[in-house]
């Protein structure tokens, strides 16, 4: 089997040509993520028992292969999602051996479509990082070059994608979580608008800014997803009623001509000399087509890193009071009262950006500070979307790179937080203005890494989102995949 | 928001308790030194004219946060506990925390 081909498309092929049952795919990817997993670390959790479980019951029930639209269609899933009888660690110990009571609304969407759940993807702990180095237990490495991060911090999931271990995966994106990784690891990966997912049973880190999202090698595939896992959620209050559309089915006919793209110059600075050739490449292509440039202004955006790493650390630190060494993971040795199993349990069982993070957002919470950074970082951070909502006054969708780096080497940032906060800088402000946008790959670097374009739409207009960024795909034609991933 | 943004090592330690973390001497050190270079950085947002107590919509306009007010009831009360590091019966266990007179 040629799983480095294996689009969703491809795969409902197959199983409507039986050229393999669902037991057989699931047991080829099962074999490579064997084979593979040692090299990547992309997944943290791999049961062979429950995925054949699963693919044995979709064999018995081949004939629903034209009903559901992800039949057996493997997907990974980001360790910060519950699903039934998986483990849950978010990548920290303070889970570890946490099994997932229920299952998340948007993986159970995924099960109602038939898609086959491969496994749990590593990822920064709890979320915080943009290089899934903070994992607890190893570092997820780039397909690309192994000596090199995947981004994060849903760096599993874009690694077992680019690495052709799964066909798809879901991540989520608070600050660019999953546009970020996708970018690095040369894959697609959409950040959708706000509320248009469930976040009921995803690990809460900031709950202002959490939204899931799919990766996926195209952005078909991408819409495919999205249209299973959107939608209303009765167990989240900030999910939206509006209509799912048919992602995928719009994607036809998709055309540049006469859409205005918005380009922000100012946002360009400080962006790699090869990252912003690919980008102004992109762009060229794209008024080929008959696209239109619009010069667009977001002065705000530059205080982007600062809001951000005022609310989420803010939202963590409460959401994360809920890690008590009491109802659920690790508790600490040695402890003899109540005190000491909260300190202890958390003093050990978290990771340091972890604790850095929440220490940050008790400072700034803490009796005294709450409006000079809390209140602060909002009222900036309604500024950051305004900026936009005016900028979409005369353009239709904004394009920028992804990342202002291709793929780093494991160590490079480590050290310095704000170093590593600025991997994030162009995605930063569209998670602060709750906007939906997705990478799409846009060439590769002089070093073989690949650089990944940044689509940014009007909030809840993926549909138009994604019809660009498809066209875009279209013209620049193939893109490879790293090598290695020849099984 | 404050004028210094040195921390000293009893205002770390006072953060951390704040936010019932154990630190050892080393992890106060690197919070001394990572914590400031990050309250450093964001006091730039100071020289942001912002409208007080301006804030963004974070729930979609078309969302209504109001539903009916139904409890449903968690039938997997084991499946709850059981990932409790101790329990007992149905309950989870702590040290005591009520001294016997």
């Amino acid at each position: 089997m040629q799983l480095r081909e294996f689009t969703i498309e491809r795969v409902l092929a197959g199983y409507r040509k039986q050229e393999f049952s669902p037991v057989e795919l699931a047991t080829a990817y099962l074999d490579v993520i064997e084979k593979q997993n040692e090299r990547l670390g992309a997944f943290l959790q791999v049961d062979r028992d429950l995925v054949l479980a699963q693919a044995t019951a979709l064999d018995a029930r081949k004939q629903e292969v034209n009903k559901l639209p992800l039949f057996g269609v493997p997907i990974a899933i980001k360790d910060n999602f519950l699903v039934k009888d998986w483990q849950a660690t978010a990548a920290s110990k303070i889970l570890k051996g946490y099994k997932s009571p229920y299952t998340a609304t948007c993986v159970e969407k995924l099960e109602s479509a038939g898609a086959l759940i491969i496994g749990k993807t590593n990822l920064d702990e709890f979320a915080m990082g943009s290089s899934t180095e903070n994992s607890a237990y190893f570092p997820a490495k780039n397909p690309w070059d192994t000596s090199r991060v995947t981004g994060g911090s849903s760096g599993g999931s874009a690694s077992a994608v680019a690495a052709a271990l799964a066909v798809g995966s879901l991540g989520s994106d608070t600050g660019g979580s999953i546009r970020q990784p996708a970018s690095l690891c040369g894959i697609v990966g959409l950040k959708p608008t706000y509320g248009r997912i469930s976040r009921y049973g995803i690990i809460a880190f900031a709950s202002s800014l959490d939204q899931v999202g799919p990766f996926g090698r195209s952005v078909q595939d991408v819409a495919s997803l999205l249209e299973v896992i959107s939608g209303y959620d009765r167990n989240d209050a900030t999910s939206s009623r509006a209509i799912v559309p048919h992602y995928s089915d719009h994607l036809k006919g998709a055309s540049l001509k006469n859409v205005r793209i918005g380009i922000a110059k100012d946002w360009l600075e400080g962006i790699d000399d090869e990252v912003r050739k690919s980008f102004d490449e992109a762009v060229k292509l794209m008024v080929k087509e008959g696209a239109k440039v619009v010069e667009i202004s977001l002065p705000h955006s530059r205080y982007a890193l600062s809001t951000y790493y005022i609310i989420a650390p803010c939202e963590a630190s409460s959401n994360l009071a809920r890690y008590d060494g009491i109802h659920s993971g690790f508790r600490a040795d040695g402890v003899t009262d109540l005190d000491s199993v909260y300190f202890k349990s958390r003093g050990k069982g978290f990771g340091a950006e972890v604790k850095l993070r929440i220490m940050l957002g008790t400072y700034a919470l803490s009796a005294g500070y709450y409006d000079a950074f809390y209140g602060k970082a909002n009222e900036v951070r309604k500024l950051i979307q305004q900026d936009f909502l005016t900028a979409y006054e005369s353009c239709d969708c904004i394009v920028m790179p992804t990342s202002p780096s291709t793929a780093f080497k494991f160590g490079e940032k480590s050290a310095d937080p704000i170093k590593m906060y600025t991997s994030d800088i162009c995605t930063l402000p569209v998670s602060l203005a709750g906007l939906p946008a997705l990478s799409v790959p846009s060439g590769l670097d002089s070093q073989g890494l690949p650089i990944g374009l940044q689509f940014i739409g009007k909030h809840f207009e993926e549909s138009h989102l994604l019809k660009v960024a498809h066209k875009y795909e279209q013209i620049r034609g193939e893109f490879p995949l790293p090598s290695g991933v020849d099984y | 928001m404050s004028e210094s943004v040195k921390l000293d090592r009893d205002e770390v330690l006072k953060i951390a308790r704040l936010a019932r973390l154990e630190l050892d001497d080393a992890e106060v050190a690197l919070f001394q030194d990572r914590l400031g270079r990050v309250l450093e950085y964001v006091r730039e947002l100071n020289q942001v004219k912002t409208e007080k107590g301006a804030s963004v919509k974070h729930v979609p306009r078309d969302a209504v946060s109001i539903r009916e007010d139904r409890a449903i009831e968690f039938v997997d009360r084991e499946a709850l506990l059981s990932n409790a590091p101790a329990q007992i019966e149905d309950h989870f266990l702590v040290p005591t925390v009520i001294e016997q007179s």
